[in-house]
Parts: structure tokens; C-alpha cells; sequence
């Protein structure tokens, strides 16, 4: 049964994803401003710009420049990079791995330390401590990244150092960002345990437990925390791509290279291929995310497969 | 319990850092990050590549070398001869020069390197090259297709540091990524893109050109070029000791560098001007009486004085002053005169009205003044709305990105603009006022065939240097006395350094920041 829903579900992701490289293919051309400008330099001739237009195929009709870039992506080729002068295959291929470590330690912090804070808040009988929890939910929900980044190189960095200002050499390098992006993830976490939890307290089978006299401490392991990870592990889902892509300003502020700096700086210099082929590898993180998300929740719950099959 | 805890921690870090210092003090080692208009460079292949940084040219050694009043200096070329029809131009190269894998540099090497442009983006930089004679194993003949006056320029550019033809030709693409190879002072040692790019000594290294002291092998054993885009993590980082100099720091941080006892500040004459191109196409300045006023309008000592604290200097024509083409007439100069822009927008027909904004037919003098996003530009432009608005001219600013401004200006929606260039040759008058490239970069919408006259003779027809010099000075008077554009300011290279850390030469030699200047760079012990 889930080996089937899975399948499905895979399927599905093909139209989604020529839908969303027509959507990305577009928006990219249709901004103002061209690669080309970006490209050449004092000295050239207006004859040296013409040719570089009409040897890119940016002199094309937009169908035929989609068309183009959409069969290369079939035989897995990216294209080549305009301004960066290089396959984009190789430059998402270089920052790729940056954005990997660094997105995967923030999630697993996120997650570990959300899901303990939210489950704290929830279940705490100390005021002092739930209205510490909510306070940090409230600060990490609102606290701007780039901002927090600083202050983070302030105190942690430049007063007592204890971590490198910026860079990325070594787990010394990752403490601070990943603390950073896993700030605003934790209190989203949080919040979302701690209603979830909330909620499910209240149903009758709870109190039956409570009844039969369960002690407090099994109810919550084996019983309301699976019932709760459900709507957790939807928004958890849902940030895999966010993560991957997201980190533009963590990584502008602690210089660390990046799939979000990339593109970025792609985005720019309207480097076309690089910018399309970023967007289309953030666009397939977040499917999949959606994905995994809904296919762990199917096997964590069975009426979801059951009704969709 | 607590306090021993803190104690233990202190001591810790006070120890952690200390081992730093030692290590630091006794490596002859240097971290540079490179300024923020040098970031994103993917390879360090030179023929190939759009954008190359400060580490390129540690790496490679080029056969000319310009010197910060724009003078040419040999390097792998002793000397040089330029034939009297400007058809080909004869080097001699030094003897015993060899690439960091070992292979000689000689007159093949040349023969070998001009070829490799063929077909990239860089192929304009040797367009008049027809062919390379190699003449004896020291010396090489370019024939010339057409004189080319220009050519050391291009020969003293980071684009013609010369690889070794052996790796460039068995590395292919991955040339510049994963290895380079040059003459240089310094070999590649790892390239992590958008990261860092960590150098090693060339111990072998004895070729430098007369711009450094050093003669020799360079005092530093290791340098490591680090990409820090945000300033205030640059600034951190150099205050801290992560970096050892700072490339490119804006003018504006300068005072807030100042208050730190550890750093220390160099500045470079800029190689650029900020900047107001005036299009001509759009009323009111297809008047050329409007447009003279608003150069009358701006003070460009009192922007140096009020916005950049003295740092830099008043530009008062297109060309930054280091350059020969510069030295015009006084009389066509665009200098501060209030009084003489009222008096010509009086003789325009633009009274002024009760308000403080002039008018004419029922029509206030109101107009649009456009500017690129960042920093950089932002304080300047409401100066220069302010001054304009002292001679009865409001100005509406609208900012964008840099790339949908140049779609702006291709559209010919555009009338004021405040922007800056970085070049130091005086084509950027062609590249800037050339009737072919109306819109962009040819901002001022300007085609006259007078200028297309005096553009192809200073472009085309110049056999050797000092022609050349005058006819781009002809074509820059002309342009002068079309007023297309008013000057602003010419900004300086700022470098900023811990001192405590290392010492750099004061002045810096060289257009930019390079390997002459890492030779002479030396460990504090």
C-alpha cells in the first residue's frame, strides 16, 4: 500500500516539475537587464557584443531559448554558465556541499531542540519556565537573521573567541551559522509541538489513559507525542528546500559559499543558466521535501494512506 | 563552582589564543580578503575568464607592468620596440624565467600563448595581433593587422598574465579550477570557490619587475585570499586577526578604521570617476544651455569635503587625473559657478517661479535623477539633488539594480543619472559616448558626427602612443564642450592592514593592488 502511494506520488512530481521550469524559465528572461552587459568590458566592440548575444541563442525567440535549455536538462546538461564562465553543473556542484552541511546540521538542531522545547512548554507545571520557552518562541519567530549573525560574531567571536568571525573551515566555522538559522527553526518547531501536544491532550483517549493510571511520563512518550509529530513533521517537510536555499543572508554575513549566495549573485549579473538551474535543483529540494514529509506521515498514519489510495 | 568554570574558560581561550600568536608570529604567512567588486571569480584561468581577482596576479606575470602614474614597466619584457608604421611591435624577454612546473619561458611561449585567445570572451584584448614571429629563443615580433597604440595596456592587464602552455594545453577546462601554473612569485596551492584560494612561496622566484624592492623570492611563504562579502564581517575579521589586510574597504568606514590602535590604512589613487551623464535626448537638456548649468550647479569640492571627508579628490573632467588625455583645456573643465547656471537658465527661457523651482510655459524644471542600488552612490545623490535644487531644478530620485538601470537607460526613459566607472585608459570615451552604443553604456543618448569623426580617428587611426594621446584628447575637449555629463569625484583605493601583523609598502606601486606590492610584504615578528 505505501509502496504504491509512494509511486504515485513520484509520478506526479514530472508534470510539476516541466510546470515549474516554464514558470522559472520565464520569470528569469522576462526581468529586466541581460547577461551580456555583465560580460564584456571596456575595449570590446559593439560587433564583440553582437556576437556574444547570437553565440548564448539570446537573440532566439524565447520558445526556441526554453526549448534549448529543457532538452540539454534531459541529457543532464545545465548548460554553461554566461558571466561565471563556467558549467553550471560544476558551480552548483561546488556550492551544493557548503549549503548541505550547513542546512542539515540546522535541521537536525531545529528539530531536536524544538521538539524538546515545545514538548517542555507543553507539559511544564512551572510558569517561570513555560513563559521562558514562549518568550524564546516569540524572539526566535520575530529576531531578523542577519542582524542576529552579528550579534552572534559580537559576542561569541569578537569578545569571548570562541569561534572564527566568518568562513568555512572546520566544525569551528559551523557552530555560529548553524546556531543562527537553527534560532528561527527551533522556535518554529516549538510552537508547532507545543499546540500539537496541546491538542491532543484534550482528546478522550487521553483521559482514558489517564484513567486506567498510566503514569504521565508513558502517556507522553509512546502515546501524545507520536499523535503530535504529525503537524511537526509536515513543517519540518516543508523546510527541507527552505534550508538548502534559504541561508542567503546567513551565509552573505558569516562569507560561507552557498547554492543561495550562487544564485544570488547569478540572479545579479542575470546569469541565466546558472540562475534557472539554482532555482529548478531548490524547486525539486522542496518536492521532495513535500514528499518525504507525506510519506512519512503515511507511514506514521494510516488513515492518510488509506484515503488517498 | 560557577566562577571556576568562567575561569577555566577564559584561561582556555587566553590559551587557544595565545598558541594562534605563536603560530601566526612564526609562520611567514598572510590572510587577504579581497575587496567586494573582486568576489565570485570562478576560475583562475586568465585567457578564458570575465572576472579575475587580486590572487591572479600573484600567480602570473604579465611582459609589461603599469605603474600608478600609468608609465610601463618591463617585467618578462625587458624592452620593447614599436615599428614607426605602428605595424609591429618587437619584445625582448628575460632570460632564465621559468613556470612554477618547471618548463622554460621563451619566445615560443608567446608564440603559443597569443593563439589560446582565439574565440573567448578576451579575444578583443589581441585583435590586432595577425601573427607572432618567434625571432631568437629571447625575442618576439607581433605583427600587427592594424596599429594598435594601446597595446601595452592590454599586455599589462590581469587577462594577459601568461600560463604555462604545458598545463593549459593538458588541464583544458579544468584549467584555472583545479591547478595554474604562471611565472609568478606565488603558485596555486587550492582554489575553494567563493571561499578562499590559498598561495605558496615560488622559491625559484628572482624576475620581478623594478616596482618592488625585492628582487628576489617573496619575505611571505604563504598567502591566503579569502572572499568576505559582507564589510562589517570583513572589518570584524581584520580587527580580530582572521585577516591580515583588507582590499577595497568604501571611504565611508575609513573614520571607524581610524579609531582601531591595530589597523592601519593605505590610500591608492582610484582608477575611476563618479559621475552624472546627462541625456541629451530628453527635455529639457536637449538645451545645451540646461545642460552647461547643471555642471555649474555641482560643487565637487564641497562633496569631497562634506560626503567623503577630504578623502579623494574633485573630479572636474572624465578621465582620472593620472592619465595624459586628462590635461584639457582649463576653460572647458566643469567647475562650481551658481551664479552663471541661473543666468543660463535664465537665457533658456526657465524663470524662476514662486516657489523654489524654476519654470517655463507653465512648466516647472523637473526632472528625474536615477541611481544604482548600494551604498555607494546613495549619499552622493541627495547631495547632488540638493545642489541642483539651489539653481531651481527638483530632482526626483528612483533607485534600481544595476541591472534593470541599464534597461532603463536601452529604453531611453532616463534624464540624470549619478554612477561611477573604474578604468584608467582613456577608451573609455569611446565606450561611453560612442554613437554605436546609444542607451548603454552610451548613457548620455549622444550622436554627433563630429564626436563619430573625432571617435574613429582617436579609435582607429592613431599609429603610435603619442598620436594617440592627442587625438583622445581632441575627441575628449569635444565632448567637454557638448556637456554630456557633469564629473563628481574621483575616488580612492582604500587598503586597510594590521599593522601589528604585517607591514605593506606605503605607497602602493602598480594601478592595483598585485604582486609587486606582495614581494615588498613582510611579518611582523
Amino acid at each position: 500500500m505505501l509502496l504504491r502511494y509512494i509511486f504515485f506520488r513520484t509520478l506526479m512530481l514530472i508534470p510539476v516539475s516541466i510546470s515549474i521550469s516554464v514558470v522559472i524559465f520565464m520569470i528569469v528572461h522576462l526581468l529586466p537587464g541581460d547577461p551580456i552587459d555583465n560580460l564584456i568590458r571596456v575595449g570590446s566592440s559593439p560587433d564583440d557584443r553582437a556576437a556574444l548575444v547570437a553565440k548564448y541563442g539570446l537573440d532566439q525567440p524565447l520558445l526556441v531559448q526554453y526549448f534549448r535549455w529543457i532538452g540539454a536538462m534531459f541529457h543532464g546538461d545545465f548548460g554553461e554558465a554566461i558571466v561565471l564562465r563556467r558549467p553550471v553543473a560544476d558551480l552548483i556542484g561546488q556550492n551544493l556541499p557548503y549549503s548541505l552541511q550547513l542546512g542539515a546540521l540546522a535541521f537536525a538542531f531545529s528539530s531536536i531542540v524544538g521538539i524538546v522545547l515545545g514538548t517542555i512548554s507543553a507539559t511544564t507545571r512551572s510558569a517561570v519556565v513555560e513563559q521562558f520557552v514562549r518568550g524564546f518562541i516569540l524572539l526566535g519567530s520575530t529576531v531578523p537573521g542577519f542582524w542576529l549573525a552579528l550579534l552572534m560574531i559580537l559576542f561569541f567571536a569578537v569578545q569571548l573567541q570562541w569561534f572564527p568571525v566568518s568562513g568555512a573551515k572546520g566544525w569551528e566555522s559551523l557552530v555560529l551559522p548553524v546556531l543562527t538559522i537553527g534560532f528561527g527553526g527551533v522556535a518554529l518547531v516549538a510552537r508547532v509541538t507545543r499546540v500539537a501536544l496541546m491538542d491532543v491532550r484534550r482528546e478522550d483517549f487521553v483521559t482514558l489513559l489517564h484513567a486506567k493510571g498510566l503514569p504521565s511520563r508513558t502517556i507522553l512518550t509512546r502515546h501524545l507525542l507520536p499523535h503530535a509529530m504529525l503537524p511537526v513533521v509536515t513543517i519540518l517537510a516543508l523546510r527541507i528546500g527552505w534550508i538548502l536555499g534559504g541561508a542567503v543572508t546567513v551565509e552573505f554575513v558569516f562569507g560561507r559559499p552557498g547554492l543561495g549566495s550562487l544564485l544570488i549573485r547569478a540572479l545579479g549579473q542575470r546569469d541565466y543558466p546558472v540562475v534557472q538551474g539554482c532555482l529548478l535543483m531548490l524547486a525539486l529540494a522542496v518536492m521532495l521535501g513535500t514528499l518525504i514529509g507525506d510519506v512519512a506521515q503515511a507511514a506514521m498514519d494510516p488513515r492518510i494512506r488509506e484515503a488517498r489510495t | 563552582m560557577r566562577y571556576a568554570t568562567k575561569t577555566m574558560l577564559l584561561s582556555g581561550t587566553a590559551l587557544i589564543a595565545a598558541g594562534f600568536l605563536a603560530t601566526a608570529a612564526l609562520a611567514q604567512e598572510a590572510t587577504i580578503a579581497f575587496s567586494s567588486g573582486e568576489l565570485g571569480a570562478t576560475s583562475y584561468n586568465p585567457v578564458t575568464s570575465s572576472n579575475l581577482n587580486s590572487a591572479t596576479g600573484l600567480i602570473y606575470d604579465r611582459l609589461v607592468e603599469q605603474d600608478a602614474d600609468q608609465s610601463y614597466h618591463p617585467h618578462l619584457a625587458t624592452s620593447w620596440e614599436e615599428a614607426d608604421d605602428g605595424l609591429s611591435w618587437t619584445f625582448k624577454l628575460k632570460d632564465g624565467v621559468t613556470f612554477h612546473d618547471g618548463t622554460p619561458f621563451n619566445a615560443q611561449t608567446v608564440a603559443d600563448w597569443i593563439p589560446d585567445f582565439t574565440g573567448t570572451e578576451n579575444e578583443y584584448l589581441v585583435a590586432a595581433i595577425a601573427s607572432v614571429e618567434v625571432v631568437d629563443d629571447l625575442t618576439v615580433k607581433f605583427v600587427m593587422s592594424r596599429p594598435e597604440p594601446n597595446l601595452l595596456y592590454n599586455l599589462s592587464s590581469a587577462f594577459m598574465g601568461i600560463p604555462g602552455q604545458a598545463a593549459y594545453d593538458a588541464m583544458g577546462d579544468d584549467y584555472g579550477v583545479t591547478g595554474a601554473v604562471g611565472t609568478g612569485p606565488f603558485k596555486f596551492d587550492s582554489f575553494a570557490i567563493g571561499l578562499e584560494t590559498v598561495l605558496v612561496r615560488n622559491d625559484d622566484y628572482a624576475w620581478a619587475s623594478d616596482l618592488s624592492e625585492n628582487q628576489g623570492a617573496a619575505h611571505l611563504e604563504r598567502v591566503t585570499f579569502r572572499e568576505v562579502p559582507d564589510q562589517s564581517t570583513a572589518f570584524l575579521e581584520l580587527k580580530t586577526g582572521g585577516i591580515d589586510v583588507l582590499l577595497g574597504v568604501p571611504t565611508d568606514f575609513l573614520e571607524i578604521l581610524k579609531a582601531e590602535s591595530n589597523i592601519a590604512t593605505i590610500q591608492m589613487p582610484g582608477t575611476g570617476i563618479n559621475y552624472m551623464p546627462i541625456n541629451v535626448t530628453s527635455a529639457p537638456f536637449d538645451d545645451i544651455k540646461v545642460r552647461e548649468a547643471v555642471g555649474l550647479a555641482i560643487d565637487q569640492d564641497a562633496i569631497v569635503a562634506s560626503i567623503y571627508n577630504g578623502v579623494g579628490a574633485a573630479a572636474h573632467n572624465f578621465l582620472i587625473s593620472s592619465l595624459p588625455e586628462s590635461q584639457v583645456d582649463p576653460a572647458l573643465e566643469v567647475s562650481y559657478d551658481p551664479e552663471r547656471a541661473k543666468a543660463l537658465l535664465d537665457e533658456a527661457g526657465w524663470v524662476m517661479g514662486d516657489g523654489a523651482v524654476r519654470m517655463k510655459d507653465g512648466v516647472p524644471l523637473s526632472v528625474k535623477l536615477f541611481t544604482q542600488n548600494g551604498t555607494e552612490f546613495t549619499a552622493l545623490t541627495q547631495v547632488v539633488q540638493a545642489q541642483i535644487a539651489a539653481i531651481g531644478m527638483q530632482a526626483d530620485i528612483t533607485v534600481f539594480d544595476s541591472s534593470t538601470i541599464r534597461d532603463e537607460y536601452k529604453e531611453n526613459r532616463h534624464q540624470l543619472a549619478v554612477r561611477g566607472y573604474d578604468w584608467n585608459n582613456a577608451d573609455i570615451l569611446d565606450w561611453f559616448f560612442s554613437g554605436e552604443r546609444l542607451g548603454y553604456p552610451n548613457i548620455s543618448m549622444w550622436n554627433d558626427p563630429e564626436g563619430q569623426r573625432l571617435n574613429l580617428v582617436a579609435m582607429t587611426e592613431s599609429k603610435n602612443s603619442a598620436e594617440r594621446e592627442a587625438n583622445f584628447k581632441a575627441y575628449h575637449e569635444y565632448i567637454l564642450s557638448q556637456h554630456l555629463f557633469v564629473p563628481l569625484y574621483q575616488p580612492t583605493t582604500n587598503i586597510a592592514y594590521n599593522k601589528d601583523r604585517v607591514t605593506v609598502p606605503d605607497p602602493i606601486r602598480g594601478t592595483r593592488f598585485r604582486s609587486q606590492t606582495v614581494l615588498d610584504m613582510t611579518v611582523v615578528e
